[in-house]
């Protein structure tokens, strides 16, 4: 995993999200996912793009049920985007473009 | 400086990973472009009963891994993860870029990009999916751990699905437009005789309803017309697929399912230009057929290019 892809448990959303001052993604992953597996590379690839003015995060969805059930997440992998720490723009879900990403961060910091 | 490859296939689902097959045992330098993970639509299939050498059944995520594992045996290349970003297909000399970085030319390309599933195209379906609605039953099944679900559609992967799903959910039920299934004998049988799957035949979805999250399908009898909420914890798409055409539609004629035609060598009538399995023009879609088709098509790039070098 890149350095700069970070991954998080439910007891840290709060501190590393919701408290962030740095827009945040979130990465929802499962295991048995072939999006997700396909998905990891992209994601890293785009983390190091955006070091140090974007956090990249993931949370392993079977680990932390209750924060998917939370935040209404129901599928993997889905990407959440948040801005002071209030969520921004649309979910990206299931086959992720990389060019898709890198336009959801740039909104985000746009 | 683009690096040169004899064939460059798109797609690594059973048709582009049988054509690398045999173009990298013909000592083709060979490489093979994906959006994901090699595949295709095997690898989220749950388990494939009818694939020949297989008697007991095989996991999909196994068999794709297997045709990859294959092709890279004899040397092609598998670029996993990758977007093209630039291409030009109608020149001799065909090019690709890669992630706004990369570039590769070849003088031969089968495009095997497939199929996607089919969206319903009704209201809330683009607001509620990952919020309840899923294309993918091995990807999100887990999500709906004792819960209530609803499965539409009515063919093979339709009720094979819902076969899968009810190791999670508490309930299954179908919503089928017909008044019975159009999967296989041996599935239909297997799940009208499962407890957990309910069938309601002869309905059709209009609405997915909810607020941030789905709450509940909109479908309509179509006997009496009358239309209802179905309250769901979660809705599962299985309504047939659609050509993934979107690299070729401006360079050779499309049917008007989007499909492309080929001649019976996968030629598309660009020279040195292939398509091979579901996004062909066809009438049956199986892992069997793609794997011919990109047997078929890797033969007659061999066959071109022996030609075309003189």
């Amino acid at each position: 995993m890149s350095a700069n892809v970070r991954e998080i448990q439910a007891s840290d959303y709060e501190r590393e999200v919701t408290d962030a001052t740095a827009p945040v993604v979130l990465d929802f992953f499962s295991t048995e996912c072939p999006p997700c597996e396909a998905l990891a590379p992209k994601y890293e690839a785009v983390a190091d793009q955006f070091v140090s003015r974007v956090q990249f995060l993931k949370v392993f969805r079977q680990g932390n049920r209750e924060l998917a059930a939370q935040l209404g997440v129901t599928s993997s992998p889905t990407l959440l985007f948040f801005k002071a720490g209030k969520e921004h723009g649309q979910r990206l879900t299931g086959d992720i473009k990389r060019s898709e990403i890198k336009a959801a961060v740039e909104a985000l910091l746009g | 400086m683009a690096e040169r490859f004899d064939l460059v296939v798109v797609g690594a689902g059973p048709a582009g990973l049988t054509a690398a097959i045999y173009a990298a045992r013909a000592r083709l330098k060979t490489i093979v472009l994906d959006e994901g993970l090699p595949g295709g639509q095997v690898k989220t299939t749950h388990k494939v009963s009818n694939y020949p050498g297989f008697p007991e059944d095989v996991k999909g995520s196994e068999l794709a891994a297997l045709f990859a594992k294959q092709a890279e045996r004899f040397g092609a290349r598998i670029a996993r993860a990758i977007e093209i970003t630039e291409m030009e297909l109608k020149s001799r000399d065909k090019r690709f870029v890669l992630d706004e970085e990369e570039e590769i030319s070849a003088p031969a390309v089968i495009v095997a990009t497939g199929a996607k599933p089919r969206p319903l195209g009704i209201p809330g379906e683009t607001d509620f999916r990952g919020r309840g609605l899923s294309y993918c039953a091995t990807c999100d099944g887990a999500y709906f751990e004792g819960k209530d679900i609803h499965v539409i559609g009515g063919g093979n992967s339709a009720v094979e699905e819902s076969l899968f799903l009810t190791q999670f959910a508490k309930s299954v039920t179908i919503i089928h437009q017909f008044d019975h299934f159009q999967a296989e004998a041996a599935t239909t049988k297997e799940a009208l005789e499962n407890p957990k799957i309910k069938v309601l035949w002869k309905h059709e979805p209009r609405a997915f309803v909810g607020d941030t999250t789905l709450d509940s399908v909109r479908v309509e009898n179509l006997t009496t017309q009358a239309t209802q909420d179905l309250k769901t914890d979660g809705v599962f798409i299985f309504v047939g697929m659609v050509p993934r055409t979107e690299l070729l539609k401006n360079v050779v004629p499309l049917d008007k399912w989007g499909c492309v035609e080929t001649d019976d060598a996968m030629s598309t009538g660009v020279p040195g230009l292939y398509a091979a399995g579901d996004i062909r023009a066809k009438k049956f879609r199986q892992i069997t057929t793609a794997v011919a088709d990109g047997t078929i098509a890797a033969l007659a790039v061999q066959k071109f290019l022996r030609e075309s070098r003189g």
